[in-house]
Parts: C-alpha cells; structure tokens; sequence
C-alpha cells in the first residue's frame, strides 16, 4: 500500500531532493541550487562525493564527447577534471576529426576533493549524511510528495531527483562469498525499490564489477610498456584557460596462456559461472573470466596498469574485473610479465543493485508514472561517469524548469550524444548496463567534441547555467567559423601560387586557379598548409577554432547529407503520438511490436520506429492510425 | 469454423430463392495464419457470373464489407510483415504473367531470389562497417586493424555484383513487356499479310495498293516461353502525303528499339536496304513464296501468308533467336522493374563514392557514413538496418571489453 506524504508529519520543505552523491546526483544538484531553487542532496557519506567507484579516468571514446556537451550546458565534470587530471590523451587520432575523444586519467583524491568542495561551498544547496528508505507520494495526485530517511527526517519537495548508483540493495560478491554493500567499504540501500514498486514501478537486476586494485611497490614496471599522454594536451572545458596538467604514464602489460588456464581451472568457483549472479551484466565491459569463455581462442588479453592519483601506491588493473575468489585473482595476475610478485590492496569484484528499465521516463528523465520524480545515472541501467553526469545534468535542468513552468529541455540525436543516450535509454528499455557508444549516434558526423560548445549553444543559453559572458564568447567564435568557411570556399590561389605546395604534397600541378577549400579537400593537406594564404582574422585564430574550420570545410559535403537525411527523417519523426493510443487494437502491427509499443507508449512516431521490434512497416501502419485517430478527433 | 478446414454449407437469398440460393465451402484462416496475416474467409460457390454477382450484391450491403482495392491483399500482406517489398511485387509480376518464363521468375522472385540477391549485397556492406565500427568504438582494445584500403577489392566485386544484376533488366524487361519484333520491308512486300498469318487474325489491312499500312500495329503473340510483340509496320520509301511519311518515321523508330527484325523481301518489289542495327538480330524472309516459289534467295525463309508455307520455320527461328537472348541472361537474378533499375544505378553511384572515400584517405567514419548511405539506399528494397544491428554484429564477433 503506497504511503501517501499524510502519513508522517513533514520536516523540512525543500525545491528539489537530490538522493546521491555520485556523479549524475553532483550535477543534478549543482544544476538546480545554481539556477536558483533550494536543493537537499542526501548522500550516505559526504567524504565520498564524486567518488570515482571504478577506473580513474574520465572521458575516452564517445564518453569524451558526453563531456564535452555537459561542460557546455553548465555541468562541473570537464572542469573537474581539467583540474585533477593526471595524463591527457586524444583517442583515434589515426581516425576522422568525428570520432577523436578526449580521455584523462585523474587523480581520483583530487577529483573527489574537488567535486566535494565545489558541492560545500555552492549556495542554495545543503548536503545531508542520512540513508534515503522512502519515496512517497502526494496525498493528492500523481505528484511526488517528498522522502523519509533512515535517521527518521521526512521531508517535502517539489521534485525529487533519484540517483543511487548500485546502492540498491547492493549485494557485492567475491568468489562463492557474498555481503550487501553499495560498493566496498560502504552499506547498502534498502528501502527505496521498495517503495517505488509500491508505487507501481518495475525494477530489475544489473551486475557490473571492477577490477583488483594493487601495490605499486609491488609490480616491476621493467616488464610493461610505457604510455604517456599527448605532449600538447586539451582541456575538456572550454571554459577552462590556463591549462598545464603533470603527465603521469600508465602501462601495458598482457595476460597468457597460463593466466587463462589457472581462471579456466577454477570457473567454478565464480558465482558468474555458477550462477549465483542473476543480474545481467555489460557485454563490452566483462569481466576476465568471461572473455577467456567468450574468446577462447584468444591467447592473450590487454591489462592497462593506472594510477589511482598521483604518487599513489595503488594501482588499478585495468582489463581484469573479476569476481573470482581472492586467491585465483591473485594467482592469475602473478603469471602476467611485470606482475609476478604483486600483491593486493584489494580484490576485484561484482556488484548487483536494482535498477528501473528506463522506458518508465519521458524524455525530460521525469518518471511517467509520478510527477515530479526523476531518475538519473545507473539506476536506468546506465554504467560510466559520464553517462550518469549527462543524465543527472538533464535531470536538474528539467526539474527546474518545471517547477517554473518552463517547457523540458530535450536533446534531439542529431543535436547531441545526449540527445542520442536519452533517446536510447527511453526507447529501447535497455537490459544490459548502457555505455555509449559513437556507432549508437546516426548523425555521429555531425556531433564532434571540438564543436559541442558551437552547436549546443542555443540549448545552453536557454539553460542558462553559464555566466552570460560565456555565450557571448561562443556565439562570436561560431559566427566567425562560418565567416571563414565562406571565406575559403570562395577563395581562389593562382595556379602559380599553389603550385609549390602541391607538388611538396606529391599532387600534380595545377594549371588553373583553385579554391582554398579544394585544396583542403586533398588527403594530406591540412588547415595548417594553408594559414599563409588567410587573411589575419583567420590567421590569427587558436589552431582550436582553426581545426573547426578545417574540418567543417573537408567535410562539407558529409556534413550537408547528413543535415539532409535530418531533415528528411524529422518530418515525420516528430509526429507525436496520441497520448491514449490503442496499440493492443491495432491487428495491422506484429505481435511483439504491438506489446513493446504498448509498454514503451512512445511520445512521437520517431521514438516508435527505433524501437526494437518495431520494423519500418509497423511504422507506417502507426503512420496511418495517428492520421486516423487525429482527423477523428477533430472532425 | 475449426482455422484451416473447409466447411461446407448453404446459402439462403434474401430476396431471390425460395429455396437454396447455392451450395458453399467456407474456409476459415486465422491470424496471423493466412495470406494477408488477418482473419480471412474464403467463400468457394459455383461457377458463374450470375451467382457470383448476386452474392456479392448481398454482401457489399452487409456493414464493414466493400470491394477490395486493387492490390489490397498484397499491401495488407506487406503491412502485416508476410511479404518484404520484392516479394509484393513479385506478386503483381505473377498476376500479370503471360509467359512461362514470366511466370518462372515472379516465382523466384516470389519465393525470395531477388530478395537474397539484396541481402547479399547487404552482407557485404555489413560486413566491412562492422569491421569499421569496432575499430572506432573499441580502438583502444585489441582489435586486428584492417587498412581501408583493403575493402577496395570487396566494393569492386560488388559493383560487378550489382552490374551484373542491373544488366539483368535487359531480359527481364522483355519478360515484362515482351520481345519486340517490327516486320519491315518495302510497301507492298507483303508484311500485314505475314503480320496477320503469325498472330492469326486479321489485325491489319491487306490491299494490293502499296502504302496501305500508314501506323504501327502490335500484337502479343506466345513464342516459346516467352511473349513477343509482333509488330507490323508501314512500308519504308519515299513516302507519297504527310501521314504516310509520319508512318515511316514510327517504322524507323521500330527498328531502332526492335530485340530482333524480320525483313519481309518479295519477289514483285525492289529489294530495299534499311539500315538495321548491327547488334540487332535480324531474319530474312521471302514472301509470297506462293507465287513464285522457287525464286528465294539463299538465306532467306521462304513464307507465304496466305497458305502458311513456312510459317513453321519462320516461328522456330524466331523461338532460337529468343532463346539465344535469354539464355544469356537467364541463369542469375532477373529483375524486371523500373524501380529496382532506380535504386540499382544509385546503389552504384553510392559504391562508386564509397571507393572515392577511401582512396581520398577521409577518415573510417566517414567511409562508414558512405557505406551506410549505401546501405540505405539499398534499404528501399530490403528494409532499414539499425546501428543497434550493427552493433550487435561486433559483440558477436570479436572479443571486446576491458
């Protein structure tokens, strides 16, 4: 029987509850206190806000991106981590300028401190160290009522922001032993699944793991490979100026054949393999022993060794989340070269928690059943920081605008990879933790880091989160890129001119004219060629906004078809669906796409047709339904 | 009414018999178990116009029954997922089937052979995005670099493919429209006369007075296993008056797009020398081989119209002749409409873009944009491919994740 806010006498009355100290909780909170409206965030350990639970970096492929977008909405991460970050790299630089990714290592301490600070000293927003247990609603409505915690507090709030990470009813496992915990060292949470299947939600069951961390004393670091970051290392925020992070390297090292026959001898000793772990966990993240069954025939396996922060004594084996049993962990990493005397500081291990399938929210992240609760991080099944800090970041920023009375801020695939994550998290009712992926973005070409801040600027400035300085900034910089763009399309050089830099690129020589971007267009020849033959305005730019425009102009021709096939798609995409449509009525539309409909009841036709299950034709009978149901109505 | 069996029963008029309208077989085929994939019932009575119309009268005033539009059931059955687009079509292609090599190949196509054709082609451009993809969403695992370059050999074989399937409609335009076959000759050789004898019927005008013929007229006629259309045409000369003259322009025109010429000489007209396009099959008759029949030149096929003398042999060499084109285009895949010819020529444009990226060093994602572009095109037949599928395909083939 749902509780409804009568029940218990009510304490404090806040704007917004935020319950979560992690990453997606951070930038939900960060978001609602700075735009103005009283927020509680309620963590079970304030010293571990922003705690990094897995590998010590921030970014890498896709996710930089992710980073990148939530720097230019008004979100903390980027800064944080341009401030704590240890060793920076650009990923794919051997690819397109589409997919390069900004990754760091971070110093985990640092960044912690950092988000922890920046949470203290944030006006409007008060921290509690108390245990959320119930969620509940208004006595009234469909309207979320406020929060009870372990300590007894009951209190109201307009909108409740949930981000509780794999604290639900966490339960941790090492080899055959098991103990509920959130993640190690710290206690689970009990009660708040709970009260939400009162409330009618449904829940599952996720497992994700993390890899041993070990001494660093104890590995000889002779027997890896170096790597280091890029010598002119980027920051992730725009905003940030003054940038010269340490460059702290990590190492390679592989896992033989000895590793996996020593795991393989002991599979039954994992609760994965003997089926103690229920939850389902990620395929492009598993853990060792479940790459040596999947790939058997693989002789080797990458481990990345990374620091944890700097000077830290503790190491974290990347490559080698397991759940295996202390011993066989310890035993297998003593066969990998560099590590055959290490010793633990820790294990690694699995965790289950709870989750909500997350085709229970709209696209505001609002849950569809209550009003005014939102779901953010991996309690919709996500995995990665910066997953859950995009979502919690649009979570804030919804929940604020709602309160005022202001339409939800929704990001659109082609407009942003977080358009494109809470696209897919809506849509597709994920049931496996959810990472982002470049290849999960259709218009990935037209979505690069180096122009998040460009062309997110219109969402930003309604968001308001920035100093309106900021915006001034970016929009002079995106106008000047398009002046150049014009500029060097309709520029020609003389044949005499580009003569001696065609024939220094191995190209033929011209006997006509060409235009700057032509000469762009040519494998091998770069922005950077050509400056001697801009004009000082362009010249003079940042080779950031330099490499903007080179590739604008590159890829023109890329860029327009996509904006065409937007375009094209858009038209119908749009279309919203009546909100009571009988999908279960429609005999037109195959079995399993009329109950996946029926459960997934998406806002528009678009959403419907990226539905699994759904195939083009059921889209067009809904095509014909919508057309239907609307002229009824309205004759 | 127990799915699948057939019931019989009786039919009361309303209005009309006092007694038994007719005798009737019901059969019931339940969803999604029948051809369109909704609740179908069949209605078998007698034979006849009369009864049929009757019942249909009755029916048709019944509330939700009206006649079906033409191509109702396909298109329900591809709305309901029991036909791709290929396979909808094949169904039109068979309907309209008027031959047996027609009728041979809206069956394959029918059955799914074109549809493989393009799910092949689907595999391969799959196939190297998959490869592309992992490269780019998982470099920095270990995933074998594969160099761009090395899909060059893949995207020419399957150009050659798709060519191969586009040069197809050569044939399978004939099995859509028929061979054409224009009869030619100086006026008065005596073609309407031939014209008339081979489709056996007085189609055309036959005077003794040359230039009788002042229009093209066609008729379908079953040669083998295939249609021919045989078409008689106004004598080629300087012509007398405008209409004649405008008759002997479609004459030319025959020619120019004709699949194989017969060229009618006789013995009372001057032998006349069109020219006849050198790819072009042409044979050689003699007519009125009853007047005088031992004047035919070597080479020519003595026939005469009137008494049938070697109309036989005239027809066998036509068969031959039609069999030589098919049999050069009858082995593979047909395709035989307009609209896959479309696709087709832009699917190569497409494939053609595909290699400039490559050789032009663009970067994998782009060229994983021009491959799925391609993709899509192709989806206009085969249906859309998601990137969900696409990442399927990488977790089940290569070893991913830290």
């Amino acid at each position: 029987m749902p509780v409804s806010r009568e029940t218990y006498s009510v304490g404090e009355t806040y704007d917004v509850i935020v319950v979560g100290g992690g990453h997606a909780g951070i930038e939900a909170a960060l978001a609602t206190s700075r735009l103005g409206l009283e927020t509680l965030l309620v963590t079970m350990k304030i010293d571990a806000l922003g705690r990094m639970s897995c590998n010590p970096a921030i970014g890498g492929l896709a996710k930089g991106h992710l980073v990148r977008e939530i720097d230019v909405l008004g979100g903390e991460m980027a800064r944080a981590i341009d401030a704590t970050g240890i060793q920076f790299k650009m990923l794919n630089r051997s690819k397109g300028r589409a997919v390069w990714s900004p990754r760091a290592q971070a110093d985990k301490h640092a960044y912690s401190r950092y988000m922890h600070d920046m949470c203290v000293q944030q006006a409007g927003l008060e921290l509690l160290e108390d245990e959320a247990i119930e969620v509940f609603a208004h006595s009234d409505s469909d309207r979320v009522g406020g929060l009870r915690t372990r300590s007894g507090a009951v209190f109201a709030c307009q909108a409740l922001i949930l981000t509780n990470g794999t604290f639900l009813n966490g339960l941790i496992h090492i080899g055959d032993q098991q103990f509920t915990a959130g993640r190690i060292g710290e206690s689970a949470s009990v009660g708040i699944t709970e009260s939400l299947v009162d409330l009618g939600f449904r829940t599952g069951r996720l497992k994700t793991g993390t890899p041993p961390r070990v001494k660093r004393s104890s590995i000889d670091f002779s027997a890896t490979t170096v790597q280091n970051g890029d010598h002119e290392p980027e920051p992730f925020s725009f905003r940030t100026s003054s940038f010269d992070p340490p460059d702290i390297p990590c190492y390679i090292t592989h896992t033989n054949q000895q590793t996996h026959e020593l795991i393989q001898a002991s599979l039954h000793r994992s609760p994965l393999f003997t089926g103690i772990i229920q939850g389902v966990g990620p395929r492009y993240c598993p853990s060792i022993e479940d790459k040596i069954v999947r790939f058997a025939d693989k002789s080797s396996h990458q481990l990345f060794l990374e620091p944890e922060w700097v000077d830290a004594d503790q190491i974290y084996v990347n490559g080698f989340s397991s759940s295996l049993p202390e011993d066989v962990q310890l035993n297998a990493l003593r066969t990998v070269p560099g590590l055959s005397s290490v010793e633990f500081i820790r294990p690694g291990y699995a965790v289950e928690y709870d989750f909500f399938p997350p085709s229970q929210l709209k696209a505001s992240l609002e849950t569809k059943r209550l009003e005014g609760l939102y779901f953010a991080g991996q309690i919709n099944g996500t995995s990665g920081y910066e997953e859950a800090a995009a979502q919690g970041l649009i979570a804030g920023i919804n929940a604020t605008r709602k309160i005022r009375g202001e339409d939800a801020v929704v990001l659109l695939r082609h407009e942003a990879y977080m358009g494109v994550l809470i696209d897919d998290l809506i849509t597709k009712d994920t049931d496996e933790p959810y990472r982002m992926f470049t290849s999960r973005a259709e218009r990935r070409l037209l979505l690069r880091h180096d122009n998040a801040h460009i062309r997110l600027l219109d969402h930003a400035e309604r968001v308001g989160l920035l100093p309106p300085e900021h915006y001034a900034l970016v929009r002079e910089e995106g106008g000047l890129v398009e002046k150049a763009k014009t500029h060097i399309e309709k520029s020609y050089l003389k044949a005499g001119v580009v003569n001696p830099l065609l024939e220094k690129k191995g190209f033929s020589r011209s006997a006509e004219s060409l235009s700057l971007a032509s000469l762009l267009r040519r494998p091998g020849i770069d922005i950077r060629d050509l400056v001697d033959h801009f004009p000082a305005w362009i010249r003079n730019q940042p080779g950031r906004v330099l490499e903007i425009i080179g590739t604008d102009v590159r890829y023109a021709g890329y860029i327009k078809r996509e904006l065409e096939q937007v375009e094209r798609l858009q038209r119908y995409q749009d279309l919203l669906i009546p909100e009571d449509l009988n999908y279960l009525g429609i005999q037109a539309v195959s079995t399993e796409a009329r109950q996946k409909l029926d459960r997934v009841r998406p806002e528009t036709l678009g959403q419907a047709s990226r539905i699994s299950g759904v195939n083009p034709a059921d889209v067009a009978v809904l095509l014909i339904h919508i057309r239907k149901h609307v002229s009824r109505e309205t004759s | 009414m127990t799915p699948r069996q057939a019931t019989y029963g009786r039919l009361d008029h309303p209005v009309l018999a006092d007694s038994v309208f007719d005798d009737c077989i019901l059969t019931y085929f339940k969803a999604p178990h029948s051809a369109t994939g909704e609740d179908v019932v069949e209605i078998s009575i007698h034979g006849g116009e009369y009864l049929q119309n009757r019942l249909l009268e009755v029916l048709v005033k019944e509330k939700g029954v009206r006649f079906a539009d033409a191509g109702e059931f396909t298109l329900r059955a591809f709305l309901n997922g029991r036909l791709d687009l290929t396979r909808a079509e094949a169904v039109a292609d068979l309907i309209h089937a008027r031959d047996a090599a027609s009728h041979r190949n809206a069956q394959h196509q029918l059955h799914g052979r074109l549809e493989s054709a393009f799910s092949g082609f689907h595999e391969t451009l799959m196939e190297m995005i998959t490869h592309i993809e992992a490269e780019l969403d998982f470099s920095d695992q270990e995933i074998e670099l594969v160099a761009l370059e090395s899909y060059l050999p893949g995207l020419e074989e399957l150009h050659e493919r798709v060519q191969l399937l586009l040069d197809s409609y050569f044939y399978g335009k004939h099995l859509h429209e028929g061979f054409r076959i224009p009869i030619i000759g100086p006026p008065n050789a005596g073609k309407s006369t031939l014209f008339n004898a081979l489709v056996g019927m007085d189609r055309a005008i036959v005077t003794e007075k040359p230039g009788t013929t002042r229009d093209t007229i066609e008729a379908s006629k079953l040669i083998g296993d295939h249609t021919a259309v045989l078409v008689d045409t106004a004598g080629i000369r300087e012509a007398g008056d405008n209409v004649e003259q405008s008759g002997v322009s479609r004459s030319l025109d025959e020619i120019a797009r004709a699949d194989i010429v017969i060229q009618v000489h006789s013995p009372d007209t001057e032998p006349e020398n069109t020219e006849i396009p050198a790819e072009t099959p042409c044979i050689a008759v003699f007519s009125k081989a009853d007047l005088s029949p031992d004047t035919r030149p070597a080479g020519q096929i003595a026939v005469s119209g009137l008494d049938g003398t070697g109309l036989g042999h005239l027809q066998e060499a036509l068969a031959a002749r039609i069999a030589e084109i098919a049999a050069r285009n009858s082995e593979g895949v047909i395709i035989t409409t307009r609209r896959h010819v479309n696709v087709l020529e832009r699917f190569l444009g497409q494939l053609k873009q595909c290699r400039t990226a490559i050789t032009d060093a663009v970067g994998p994602e782009y060229l994983a944009a021009d491959l799925r572009e391609a993709l899509h095109i192709l989806g206009e037949i085969t249906g859309e491919t998601t990137p969900d599928e696409i990442l399927d395909q990488i977790f089940n083939g290569f070893c991913i994740g830290k």
